[in-house]
């Protein structure tokens, strides 16, 4: 089973990518989310976890 | 060396603290903006709705926190990204009380009395005039700056705590990546590393031996920064704004030309913000001492801001007073909390002397007025020193704590009553309070929101609108792109044409149907044939090679159809034709009969520095150029100095103004560097009033003095226009005209 800490860090890295992706496409809404999500609440909830 | 823990401190109030931050938050909602405001709000709300990309260095991170604002299901647009400002900066404030808090409990042994100062924090720190000012409308990024200023500031407070503890790694890591986040919102994210490093030498000096630790923070101040991979995205996306342009992609995005050297190249000119060629700094753009007294002078403003000088004796006491306490708060931070000191003192120091010396300005746009000559700002940059004047709060509330505590326990009577009884004395904690409120409210402000639709519906469908900067352009931008309205009219702003990137954005911008319904009556007589042509003839690389200059210093003949005007470069700008100028008189060829060309009255004297005078008709904000000489008829009247006024459309397009009620309901006007839009409005409905009163209209005439006369008294400008001569066109303010090569000024 992963840890915590592993799923949080999963978690940030997939938003991270699922945000850039759809920026790239072109998204103008769920990449936005995705990407502050992750910047603001999942990589530092991951940079904390141990 | 293990530095000694200081853990034992009671825990933080974070409850109270979240209490003090909504109290906050409630009374920037009390004086929140209600739509956008003058200079660069428009541009920042336009920005965030279109995931765009503002001014250099692009605020990648605020476009994507302002987008996701936007989304909120609360209110208009402009009011969801206003109240991202008002909620930073409440965060600030609970942060402070929690910083505040921390300090005390170093030496305030009752709870209720450490609660008690750190309210005083939060209160001072909300409501110095800079402070409150930019929280009630998001004119710029640095509220969210200021957040993330606060918050590392907390985490270090922490760290600085319990530099051995089992968490402190991480929490040194975190910092790091707050910093770079920070960064990628505005460069001020950088201003507390300074601070972190002198309190990490202070407190664990060891932890620079520690390369592991070292390696972890870079990176993780590396994946901070990454949010500047949204502007290249974005920017080959070719979004409504789009400044600087940093992607080599000209249709679509493609692997190839994101990951071109042409890329990286803009990018990193954004990111440097090479636009501005701002001095080095051993070229110093005013005295120092000119440059701490324009610190100096905004400092007084958080106390009581007296926007029109009339209690310059209460307002310099009070900021001798709220000196005077942030020293004396300085002074107890060290002798108590010498752990944090380390961070705070620091900080302090990087965000007044170190930040007065980096900023480099010239004199300021409000100071020593009596000086005529010197270089100056275009505006009052007290903005600039949010950090300042925000960290300095929580000293100045040290140091009312600290006379507090010295009254209560004065010859060692340290009883509840004692405290209870000199409590009072923090009541000079209210002064910025109260004395604010007027000035920093923006309750009830319309007047920018009225003048973009005043501005644009003064133009015919498909027209195109020449303006010179900040309070003439972005405005209109938000009004196209967020309101959706008159998007069918080009603004071509002078300052940008200057750059490469803005005339290839105007190229790019599609041709927007004219929607009868959502513009003014005054163009429903007739149809508007759409243009099939686009704006320039010229192709992107005959854009591109447009010179930043060209040395002429004669006037020069232009000829388009009848058009025949003499361009004086000695009445431009520059003293010679600088691109700008030549991609006015390209647009203006290439759209003569095919487009209505206008040129804002806000630019001052640039229709006659283009001869183009006996062309211009004035209707209403607006001067419509025409493709043969204004003729002379009972609705087209010749005025002395300004050329010919289109009495009939200019009533009608006055009639549908709502920029003058909005001015004389307001009732006032702070920002004086932006009066000239007022200006302007005061200015049309007096030529108007002249002109009707020429042709025998008496009574209609006096009814647009009396408008213009109630809007000179609430903006405070009737000096202005107390001659019996026409007013002349007033010049709006450019704003941070970007200028990357020097242009040779008239010998």
């Amino acid at each position: 089973m992963p840890t915590r800490a592993q799923l949080i860090r999963w978690g940030a890295a997939i938003a991270l990518l699922a945000g850039y992706i759809d920026l790239v496409a072109g998204g103008l809404t769920l990449a936005p989310v995705l990407l502050v999500g992750a910047y603001f609440v999942l990589v530092p909830a991951a940079l904390l976890a141990r | 060396m293990t530095a000694s823990r200081t853990t034992d401190a009671p825990r933080p109030s974070y409850a109270a603290a979240a209490i003090a931050g909504a109290l906050v938050l409630v009374l920037y909602l009390l004086t929140l903006a209600p739509t956008t405001a003058m200079w660069d709000t428009s541009e920042y709300i336009t920005a965030a709705y279109t995931l765009g990309i503002p001014h250099p260095p692009g605020n990648p991170l605020f476009v994507l926190l302002g987008r996701v604002a936007t989304l909120l299901p609360l209110g208009s647009v402009a009011v969801r990204v206003n109240l991202l400002a008002a909620l930073c900066s409440a965060g600030t404030a609970a942060v402070w009380f929690l910083v505040a808090e921390r300090v005390l409990s170093h030496w305030f042994t009752q709870r209720w009395t450490r609660l008690t100062g750190a309210a005083v924090a939060a209160l001072l720190s909300a409501t110095a005039f800079t402070v409150w000012n930019q929280s009630v409308v998001n004119e710029k990024v640095y509220t969210v700056s200021l957040a993330f200023f606060a918050v590392v500031s907390w985490l270090t407070v922490l760290w600085c705590d319990d530099p051995d503890g089992r968490r402190a790694d991480r929490l040194l890591v975190l910092i790091a990546y707050l910093i770079g986040l920070g960064y990628a919102n505005h460069p001020a994210g950088f201003l507390v590393g300074p601070a972190v490093a002198v309190a990490v030498l202070a407190r664990r000096p060891r932890t620079v031996l520690r390369w592991r630790l070292i390696l972890a923070a870079v990176l993780a101040l590396g994946l901070g920064l990454t949010p500047f991979a949204v502007e290249p995205i974005r920017a080959a996306h070719h979004p409504a704004l789009n400044e600087g342009e940093p992607t080599g992609c000209t249709t679509s995005i493609g692997v190839k030309c994101t990951f071109s050297a042409t890329t990286v190249s803009r990018l990193m000119d954004n990111i440097n913000r090479v636009q501005y060629a701002k001095p080095s700094l051993s070229e110093r753009q005013a005295p120092l001492s000119a440059q701490a007294g324009m610190w100096w002078l905004y400092f007084k403003w958080q106390w009581l801001r007296d926007a029109h000088g009339g209690q310059a004796g209460p307002q310099l006491a009070l900021a001798l007073l709220f000196f005077a306490l942030g020293v004396a708060g300085g002074v107890v931070h060290w002798r108590h909390d010498r752990a944090s000191f380390w961070f705070f003192g620091p900080l302090i120091f990087t965000v007044t002397v170190a930040l007065v010396y980096y900023m480099n300005f010239k004199y300021g746009a409000s100071q020593s007025p009596e000086l005529t000559g010197v270089p100056r700002e275009v505006r009052d940059r007290d903005y600039f020193y949010l950090w300042s004047y925000s960290a300095w709060s929580v000293w100045a509330a040290l140091g009312l704590a600290a006379l507090w505590r010295s009254l209560a326990v004065r010859e060692h009577r340290e009883g509840a009553g004692h405290w209870l009884s000199t409590a009072p004395i923090l009541l000079l904690g209210i002064f910025p309070l109260v004395g604010n409120w007027r000035d920093a409210s923006r309750a009830g402000e319309t007047t920018t929101r009225e003048w973009a639709h005043d501005l644009l519906d003064s133009v015919e469908p498909y027209g195109i609108l020449i303006t010179l900067g900040d309070n003439d352009t972005f405005p209109l931008w938000y009004a196209q792109e967020v309101e959706g309205v008159r998007p069918d009219v080009t603004v071509a702003v002078t300052s940008l044409l200057n750059t490469d990137w803005y005339p290839r954005s105007l190229q790019r911008r599609p041709i927007v149907p004219y929607d009868p319904a959502r513009g003014p009556a005054v163009y429903r007589a007739r149809s508007w044939p759409r243009p099939t042509t686009p704006i320039f003839s010229l192709s992107t690389a005959q854009l591109d090679s447009v010179p930043e200059y060209v040395d002429l210093r004669e006037p020069q003949l232009f000829q388009q159809g009848t058009l025949r005007a003499v361009v004086d470069p000695r009445r431009l700008e520059y003293g010679v034709p600088v691109r700008s100028d030549l991609l006015v008189l390209q647009l203006l060829k290439d759209n003569y009969g095919v487009r209505p060309f206008y040129i804002a009255r806000t630019t001052g004297g640039y229709v006659q520095a283009l001869g183009l005078e006996p062309y211009a008709l004035m209707q209403g904000l607006v001067n419509k150029i025409l493709t043969a000489p204004a003729p002379s008829t009972p609705d087209t009247v010749a005025v002395a100095g300004l050329g010919h006024v289109d009495i009939g459309r200019s009533l009608d397009l006055w009639r549908s103004y709502g920029g003058p009620a909005s001015i004389i309901a307001r009732g006032d006007w702070v920002d004086r560097p932006s009066v000239n839009i007022p200006a302007t409005y005061i200015g049309t409905a007096l030529i108007l009033g002249q002109v009707l009163e020429q042709t025998g209209d008496s009574a209609r005439a006096e009814g647009l003095r009396r408008v213009a006369v109630g809007m000179a008294q609430a903006t405070r400008t009737l000096e202005l226009f107390m001659g019996s001569a026409p007013p002349p066109p007033s010049a709006a303010t450019g704003g941070d005209a970007p200028r990357s090569t020097p242009i040779p000024r008239s010998p």
